[in-house]
């Protein structure tokens, strides 16, 4: 099967377009279509071999209409069904409230952004997946006999997008993407261990080995495990990339929107000038990363990406901003001057443009460490490579309560054994206020929020409670 | 690319989107083309969402997806494929047997060919009617309802903002077999929530709070909605004054919210059987074993009408059914679709569901609860305890399956002291082992219903119903 069918891109904006025509024919002067059309493969592994190949595609179009400041939107599936569309936006902006000042992004020039599109991964065949999947269970079982891959797989995809708008903005583009996810388990005298890993690429992934290498190792480094005391007390964490990330992107992509910080939603509200973090620490939110997960030209109103800091050297600096909410805060008198940042983004065509983050980095102006070197840094501590419950975190307080499995006990510098299931709690927003060393290796994670975290090994000395059971 | 939406003026029951007659004659072709099975389910939605904040219309959106999926079974492996485009579903019949062929290909000897479970062919058409056929709603109509919330919710210093939610949505569902199944069904979900965030000085909180189910506009007008917003704007106000909450093992008393989530997570997962199948489930090799303490039975239902999880028939063309996952302690049943219950060599009943027409059906809950047990109320489960938690509404949960080990977080929760309730808590959640756990539930109240309507995620999204009885437990991990 075909990945990228000839003329997708072009055939999704001849349906803007149409969309548009039919928006300028109703007498509507201020529009905007988006379309999105994704086409990929994709084959499942379960219980140690593949369980199914799939492909297909989807897609559809969203209107935003704007009237005197008020807006509206729909979305639709079929193009000869716009005008109902239209008119479901157009009687709903009739019904919202004014918001003076917004008027849609005008046209502007936007670079492109290099490696978001490989025509290698476009090339792949259901076939060449099966291959790779087939890759992945050998070597699993070549790294440890009694390993197996429970779950997880392999896919490919083409993403067509394009926006269309009565001010002048018409961009459309292709990119690509390719991942791979494996959940290994280690079943042996009664004793079941797991480990889930996963990597993603806007280009060709052709060596999963380090991937599955790592689910293999964690598995095994978290059998038979060994009794822990609770202290009490307040525990050094060492939280792998993979294990802090979902956290991370529970709590602080919601904390450095705009409109959060100035509706004082977020525990960083009233904080802008001041340090919030350790003073060697920075947030990036940077949409033009070469290949970067979320990276783009332009964010989904059509308005140029950029990078934008927000945390410098431990000091909130700045903050995330779509066009309609700076307009709205302003409108509503909670902020006097806020304009778009190039930060609007969306939940496929379904869903009008909200502020969000794009790839989300958190550096250190200090050295990075390598895990071992942060691992002799814990005198009594942890490890923890994963987390249930990320998403229970309460986003408006930072406030985190969650299990892990996958944990190990450190004592003087070396790990002396896994143990077998704990509590870790605390709150993120604190945690990061001091005592905080970064790993030197940055590996990019999905996220239960919108957006791509960027993320080393983190080393949390403060706040964090760990109750092993 | 797409060829069609759902039909704005088909807002009755019998409209269908499928070509029967052309989609029968490719089911044949491709059957006669080396497929063992092969089926076509649409799957079309109308919906509508619709949010304010503060009393402002913050956005609405109307929306229609139509999405379509075959399954082509051939040579003991599947082949998939899913499309919005429905024009398309003939020509894509072949290449998706190839797919599968392809699979099967891979397969060594000692690979399990995948066979389904025989079950009974039907042709009809299934409509679960609503008193009041949502889609006929007006947006004045929903934003009189999300305003009543919303007003509820606000009037204090402490609350910053409340934010109020509304889902709509009508499935309408065309299924189709190479066995002969041709089946549609349609019923409709409506949920109203509410989001209220309160700050003193540094501290800030938010509370949730969400009802709905089953059902059309009915369900909704039968909420006490202005009781649903005081109660979140008091807990999210109690929230600001909470302490923190102790950890250790310690008994603790779930209220329905929790007591669902509870049970979803810790045992409806692991009873999944395509899980238990995929060496992923701490109760492979368990049914018939003692794993719960007597009092401890469960089902899960999608019958029970006005539960977010019901459904009158499964993704597989079955028709739904209760399930008893653990009778007085015993595990009785897995959750199956077609292949599990053909795999384990058992009836097959009714578990299979798609998140939409883009996916295919995995081995899902639906609405799933514990029955009540013997105490009158929630006094008699605290009286017993010198010192315990008593924690309610659910932020969530997770489960490693294979491990049997489980997560879920309470929206807030009070110490219990000596037989009595007493502080208010925050960011409290419990842990556990599955195996372990449900041998420690040692008190239930009488009634046993469905709590708030909830979301399940498995790589695919489903609404579900949990609840149940107001639960004990005599140790669990408390963080």
């Amino acid at each position: 099967m075909i990945l990228l069918p000839d003329g997708a891109l072009e055939r999704l904006q001849a349906g803007c377009k149409t969309i548009g025509d039919r928006c300028n024919a109703l007498d509507i002067n201020s529009w905007e279509v988006v379309a999105t059309q994704s086409y990929g493969h994709q084959i499942d592994i379960e219980g140690g071999k593949i369980s199914l190949a799939a492909g297909g595609g989807e897609g559809g179009f969203g209107i935003r209409i704007l009237d005197d400041g008020k807006f509206g939107f729909a979305y639709l599936v079929d193009v000869n069904s716009a005008d109902t569309a239209i008119k479901s936006a157009l009687s709903i902006a009739r019904m919202s409230p004014s918001v003076p000042g917004f008027v849609l992004p005008s046209a502007q020039s936007a670079q492109q952004v290099s490696d978001l599109y490989d025509s290698s991964v476009v090339d792949m065949s259901s076939e060449d997946l099966l291959i790779q999947a087939d890759d992945i269970i050998s070597e699993v079982a070549s790294l440890d006999k009694r390993a197996i891959v429970t779950g997880g797989g392999i896919g490919v995809s083409a993403n067509a997008s394009a926006i269309f708008s009565s001010e002048g903005v018409d961009a459309a583009g292709v990119t690509t993407s390719h991942g791979v996810g494996v959940q290994v388990s280690i079943e042996e005298g009664g004793q079941l261990t797991s480990s889930w890993q996963s990597k993603s690429s806007r280009s060709k992934i052709t060596q999963a080995n380090e991937c599955v290498a790592r689910a293999v190792q964690w598995a095994n480094l978290t059998r038979d495990p060994i009794k822990v005391e609770t202290s009490g007390n307040d525990s050094v964490v060492m939280m792998t990339s993979e294990g802090f990330s979902p956290l991370f992107s529970v709590v602080v992509p919601n904390a450095i929107r705009g409109e959060k910080l100035v509706r004082e939603e977020s525990f960083w509200s009233g904080h802008m000038g001041n340090n919030v973090i350790a003073s060697d620490l920075s947030l990036v939110d940077n949409a033009r990363v070469p290949g970067g997960r979320s990276s783009g030209a332009r964010d989904d109103e059509g308005v140029p990406t950029r990078k934008n800091s927000l945390i410098e050297q431990g000091r909130l600096v700045g903050s995330l901003w779509s066009t309609r909410d700076a307009a709205q805060q302003i409108a509503e008198g909670r902020i006097d001057i806020a304009t778009s940042t190039g930060s609007a983004i969306r939940s496929g065509h379904q869903s009008p443009p909200v502020s969000g983050c794009s790839n989300l980095f958190l550096t250190s102006s200090q050295k990075g460490r390598s895990y071992e070197e942060m691992l002799e840094m814990i005198e009594d501590g942890y490890i923890v490579n994963s987390v249930m419950g990320a998403h229970t975190a309460n986003p408006t307080s930072g406030d985190f309560s969650v299990t892990t499995s996958s944990i190990l006990r450190v004592e003087g510098g070396e790990v002396i054994g896994a143990v077998k299931q704990a509590g870790l709690s605390g709150n993120l927003a604190n945690a990061l206020k001091d005592g905080v060393t970064l790993g030197d290796e940055v590996r990019p994670q999905g996220s239960y929020s919108s957006g791509s975290m960027y993320l080393p090994n983190v080393l949390l000395r403060n706040g964090l409670r760990v109750n092993p059971v | 690319m797409i060829a069609k939406s759902p039909d704005s003026d088909a807002v009755g029951f019998t409209h269908r989107y499928l070509d029967v007659d052309k989609l029968n004659k490719s089911l044949d072709k491709v059957t006669k083309d080396g497929a063992a099975y092969a089926e076509v389910r649409l799957v079309a939605y109308t919906d509508y969402s619709a949010t304010i904040r503060d009393g402002k219309l913050e956005r609405a959106i109307p929306g229609q997806e139509i999405g379509a999926t075959i399954r082509v079974l051939a040579d003991g492996a599947w082949g998939v494929h899913s499309t919005t485009d429905i024009a398309s579903l003939e020509q894509q019949m072949n290449p998706t047997l190839k797919l599968a062929q392809s699979v099967a290909a891979r397969r060594s000897s000692k690979d399990r060919p995948v066979s389904l479970a025989e079950v009974p062919i039907i042709e009809d058409s299934l409509h679960w009617k609503p008193k009041k056929d949502v889609r006929n709603t007006e947006l004045s109509e929903r934003l009189e309802l999300l305003n009543l919330l919303g007003d509820s919710a606000s009037g204090h210093d402490n609350v910053v903002s409340v934010t109020c939610g509304w889902h709509d949505e009508h499935i309408h569902t065309e299924f189709l077999s190479s066995e002969g199944m041709n089946r549609t069904w349609s019923f409709q979900r409506s949920l109203i929530n509410g989001m209220v965030t309160a700050r003193d000085g540094s501290e800030v909180v938010s509370y949730r709070t969400r009802f709905g189910g089953e059902g059309g506009l009915e369900l909704i007008e039968s909420c006490d909605i202005n009781q649903l917003g005081v109660d979140a704007k008091t807990s999210a106000l109690r929230l600001l004054k909470a302490q923190r909450a102790p950890s250790g093992k310690m008994p603790l008393i779930a209220d329905r919210d929790l007591t669902g989530v509870y049970i979803h997570e810790a045992l409806g997962h692991p009873c999944e059987a395509d899980l238990v199948a995929a060496g992923d489930s701490c109760l492979d090799g368990k049914l018939g074993h003692k794993i719960g303490s007597d009092i401890v039975t469960v089902i899960d239902d999608p019958t029970i009408r006005g539960g977010y999880g019901a459904h009158p028939i499964d993704d597989e063309g079955l028709d739904t059914t209760e399930k008893c996952l653990i009778k007085n302690g015993i595990l009785t049943e897995y959750l199956n679709h077609r292949e599990t219950a053909a795999h384990f060599d058992l009836k097959p009943n009714a578990g299979a569901r798609a998140q939409d027409g883009l996916h295919h059906p995995l081995v899902r809950m639906s609405n799933t609860l514990i029955h009540g047990g013997t105490h009158a109320d929630l006094d008699e489960l605290v009286e017993d305890l010198d010192y315990g938690v008593y924690a309610c509404g659910s932020r969530g949960g997770q489960v490693d399956t294979g491990r049997g080990s489980f997560q879920f977080a309470a929206q807030e929760a009070w110490l219990i002291e000596n037989g009595e309730i007493t502080k208010p808590l925050k960011d409290v959640s419990v842990s556990g082992l599955t195996l372990q756990i449900l041998k420690n539930v040692d008190g239930l109240t009488r009634e046993s219903k469905l709590a708030a309507p909830g979301f399940c995620g498995k790589g695919q999204t489903v609404p579900v119903g949990d609840g149940g009885p107001i639960m004990r437990i005599s140790e669990a991990l408390v963080g």
